[in-house]
């Protein structure tokens, strides 16, 4: 007899964990499966020596406090964790350095703030921010209004309750930053966060992009002080003592298919499962290029991938210094450093190698240490080019000197005297410890048709086959913690709705 | 007031809006038919540089000692043995009695020649003895790894380098002296080798032939039991650190518990920051433990087993007299691979390699727990 489940989750990553105990929470009878030894996927820490390093969370959107909650806050308490969390208000926004021309600028928290720190760095910038933000919000309160129709609006809502929303719809940020008349300059600067998404201005949505650092300079980001493996141990323990099963250790190999519809899943060591309803927190490429039987892969769902490009790779160099931020001289939370402040010029340059380019995160950790990580992406397999078994261990160390070398340069703070502890990640560490193509990070890149809006609005007729749905860094939602935790929900509950149609 | 447009008109906009779902699904319909590419290059590196476990053969087994013997671990499933680091260990499986152990062995061959992993191992323990007694050339092991931190970085190390070694805890250390990464990437390196008499010094004459070549390479032994004009003699002290100078030096220490504490104590007193020293992952007993029995229950993913444990002896080592399942890399508490929850019960317990928040949640590293009454553990083993 085979095990039969209500729903399997494939991968216990943030969308396959809120996926998961979301279907637990309705009652039904959920299957866990991850491959590795611990719940979160990235969502994880590591320890070395006295520290303990947050493996990939940066900032997390949409948090928030509980007076100013965010969505993330609500999904958390509605699933029942949010008083386990600990999470940080950072109180500035983020602070950014151009290399080649020499400039710096910090940008602070809270609209009005944001605006008028903008103005004295761009004077006649004013009107023009000011316009952004009043499109943000109703960029926001479209989006939401979007999720809860799940991609039916009704055209007269959006024309009467959201008419600019249509408008920039289509459009990358950076042609609206341009249309709506802002500063060259401004642009560039409020451009800062777009190694967050993975995508240069002139191909990423300007609606994605305007939401989420609406939410950063309105609600803050958040960072979490026991690191992202808290979330993802609370959500994990949450759903098994609920009566869910997780089963680590345990991969899926094979999705089974028949008539269209998924009936089952086999793991690695040859268990099977039953059921009728999946979600798949790993990548369509893996699912329906090794795990579905060839003759069972849709044609569409082939042209699907094919046509996709992989989003960035990563690179990380974990820190443990043996001074604190405030003997460094380092007052931010988080710094970025290019080499221009154009995003399509610096996309171009990060599809090599050794680019220097870096967002980096520093915390105390406790009274004579601090944690400071630099994140650097790759585009266009840049890593996967270049690297060999032979040179694996020389590039990998070298792609680290790189973005030291750029960090000190930068901020003219000398890390070499205070490296206790380093550790660095590169597309093979996250390929060993994510299993996604390439090591990719995020997913694929959001671009043109591939963008927020076009993948949510056809997400319903990409479901090729019947109760195969996707969530996490791959999905509609794309990448980030917020996206995935949310759209494991989303998911969760389509699936329900699935289930109510048979 | 004019109107809010990014193209032509609002209109068109809005209609380039409403569009952009059937303008993805042209792009769609243009890919490809063909099967999906299923190779990816870092995945693939991954696999070579992380196997999931390797069986080897002894090719080769050479006495370095009365009682320390070299085994050469050849590829079997493999073409070639994964790159590693000098420093790195492995984890060797040996089956005795119908009972799997799994013991942490550093590497002390070169990271430049991946034909074979070398191990060296000293007489101590059940496994050791078993090795040294029992394994012969030509029979196959199973090993996992390589793994470790125990390694030099030229980012965050110094240029001047001292390895300080104990007994067997020379091993790490010869893979280091016969690594080019390291040669090149220092200006000087001193080996202080401290054992009981001369036939206690492993490797010597390959440790001296190596410093006679390498102008970088100086070496100093240290006997503690033997006076001899030739050699140093007694510990490895304030004295001798002092005269050999520690300043602007990175200072490596294996070897055994004491040792690696006695000279640890003394950095200190010598104010040397933490950044300058390292060590080969070790654990210390907890002192004072009886050999009061209780019960062990196991809670695995498809079975639960109760087998009896006892308070001197970690919650692993009942597993393994048990022949219970176990999942294992270091022993030492440090790499969390047999991370468990204890679902009830007393114990005393290293966290120090345990994460904030699975502190809270209860997780232990059973292989540096130590019961005090009746425990429940869960640990995802088949
Ligand atoms: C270095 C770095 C920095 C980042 N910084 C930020 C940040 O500051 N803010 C932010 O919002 N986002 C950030 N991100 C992005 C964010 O971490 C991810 O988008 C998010 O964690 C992805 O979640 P996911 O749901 O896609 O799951 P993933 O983390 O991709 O997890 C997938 C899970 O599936 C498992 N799995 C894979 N194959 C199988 C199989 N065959 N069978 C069973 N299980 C399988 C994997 O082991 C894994 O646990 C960062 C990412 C990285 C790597
Ligand atoms: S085996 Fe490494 S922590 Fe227990």
């Amino acid at each position: 007899m085979h095990r039969e489940f209500d729903a399997i989750v494939i991968g216990a990553g943030n969308g396959g964990l809120v996926a998961a105990l979301t279907l637990q929470k309705q009652g039904k009878k959920v299957l866990l499966l991850e491959k590795g030894r611990v719940p979160g996927g990235f969502a994880t820490s590591f320890i070395r020596g006295r520290f303990e390093f947050e493996a990939s969370l940066h900032e997390l959107c949409e948090y928030g406090t509980a007076e100013n909650k965010g969505e993330v806050y609500e999904l958390f308490e509605n699933l029942g964790i949010a008083q386990k969390i600990h999470a940080k208000v950072v109180p500035e926004t983020f602070a950014v350095y151009a290399l080649k021309t020499n400039e710096f600028y910090e940008m602070p928290m809270g609209e009005e703030a944001f605006i008028a720190k903008m103005e004295e760095y761009v004077p006649g910038s004013k009107e023009s921010m000011q316009t952004f933000f009043s499109l943000c919000r109703e960029v926001k309160e479209a989006l939401k209004y979007l999720n809860e129709t799940k991609g039916h609006p009704e055209t007269e809502v959006l024309m009467s309750k959201y008419p600019r929303f249509m408008v920039v719809a289509p459009y990358s940020l950076l042609t609206v930053l341009k249309k709506i008349g802002m500063p060259k300059k401004a642009i560039q600067i409020l451009s800062t966060y777009w190694t967050y998404l993975g995508s240069p201005a002139s191909k990423l949505s300007f609606c994605h992009y305007a939401s989420m650092i609406y939410s950063y300079i309105t609600k803050g980001p958040v960072t979490l002080e026991n690191r992202s493996h808290e979330v993802s141990l609370t959500l994990s323990e949450e759903f098994a003592s609920l009566g869910g099963v997780v089963k680590y250790l345990t991969g899926v190999k094979e999705i089974l298919v028949e008539n269209g519809e998924v009936t089952g899943v086999i793991t690695q060591d040859n268990q099977k499962f039953l059921t009728k309803h999946i979600i798949a927190n790993i990548s369509p490429n893996e699912v329906y290029g090794k795990m579905i039987e060839k003759e069972n892969v849709p044609v569409k769902a082939k042209k699907l991938v094919s046509q996709r490009t992989l989003g960035a790779q990563g690179v990380c160099v974990y820190l443990g210094l043996n001074k604190t931020k405030e003997q460094l001289g380092l007052s931010k939370y988080a710094y970025f450093v290019y080499e221009t402040l154009d995003s399509d010029v610096e996309f171009k340059r990060m599809h090599s190698l050794y680019n220097g380019n870096l967002a980096a995160t520093i915390t105390d950790n406790g009274e004579d240490s601090s944690i400071l990580c630099l994140t650097s992406l790759l585009f266009g397999n840049a890593f996967s080019r270049e690297v060999t078994k032979e040179n694996y261990f020389a590039i990998k160390e070298q792609l680290a000197e790189d973005l030291i070398t750029s960090f000190e340069k930068a901020t003219h703070v000398s890390l070499r005297d205070a490296i206790e502890e380093i550790e660095i990640a590169t597309p093979v560490t996250f390929a060993r410890y994510g299993g996604h193509p390439e090591g990719t990070i995020y997913g694929y890149l959001a671009s043109g048709s591939d963008n927020l809006l076009p993948r949510v609005m056809n997400e319903e007729k990409e479901v090729y086959i019947k109760g195969l749905r996707f969530c996490g860094g791959f999905s509609s939602r794309l990448l980030g913690y917020s996206s995935t935790y949310i759209n494991g929900r989303d998911e969760a509950m389509k699936t329900i709705g699935d289930m109510k149609n048979e | 007031m004019s109107e809010f447009k990014i193209g032509w008109n609002a209109k068109m906009d809005m209609l380039k809006f409403k569009n952009l779902g059937e303008e993805r699904e042209k792009i769609i319909a243009e890919g490809s038919s063909k099967d999906l590419e299923t190779i990816y290059k870092s995945n693939t590196l991954a696999n070579l540089l992380h196997p999931k476990g390797i069986k080897v053969k002894v090719s080769k087994i050479v006495k370095e000692t009365d009682n320390t013997k070299s085994f050469y671990l050849e590829p079997m499933s493999l073409n070639a043995m994964p790159p590693f680091m000098a420093g790195e260990y492995i984890t060797v499986l040996v089956k005795i009695d119908n009972r799997i152990y799994k013991r942490p062995y550093s590497i002390s061959s070169s990271p430049d020649n991946l034909s074979y992993y070398r191990i060296t191992i000293k007489q101590e323990g059940v496994v050791s003895t078993y090795m040294l007694k029992e394994i012969a050339e030509g029979d196959i092991l199973n090993i996992l790894g390589p793994f470790g931190h125990f390694t030099y970085s030229k980012i965050r190390d110094q240029k001047d380098v001292l390895l300080i070694a104990g007994g067997s805890g020379i091993t790490p250390f010869m893979s280091y002296l016969q690594s080019s990464y390291f040669l090149k990437n220092i200006n000087s390196v001193t080996l202080l080798y401290g054992a009981k008499n001369e036939f206690e010094l492993i490797f010597k004459k390959e440790i001296d032939a190596i410093a006679s070549q390498n102008p970088k390479v100086k070496v100093a032994y240290i006997l503690s039991e033997e006076k001899r004009s030739d050699y140093e003699y007694g510990f490895i002290d304030e004295e001798k650190l002092r005269r050999i100078g520690l300043e602007n030096k990175s200072i490596f220490l294996s070897g055994p518990v004491p040792m690696y504490f006695y000279i640890s104590e003394t950095l200190k007193k010598l104010d040397i920051p933490n950044k300058y020293i390292r060590h080969e992952i070790f654990t210390e007993t907890p002192e004072n433990l009886e050999n009061k029995q209780f019960t062990l229950t196991v809670k695995m993913l498809d079975k639960t087993i109760t087998i009896p444990c006892q308070e001197n002896e970690t919650l692993i080592t009942s597993m393994e007299k048990a022949r219970a399942k176990t999942l294992v890399h270091c022993t030492v508490g440090i790499c969390g691979f047999c991370r468990s929850k204890l679902l009830s019960g007393e114990v005393k317990t290293d966290n120090s390699h345990i994460r904030m928040a699975d502190k809270e949640e209860n997780y232990i590293h059973p292989c540096v727990t130590y019961p005090l009454s009746d425990v429940v553990i869960e640990v995802p083993i088949k």
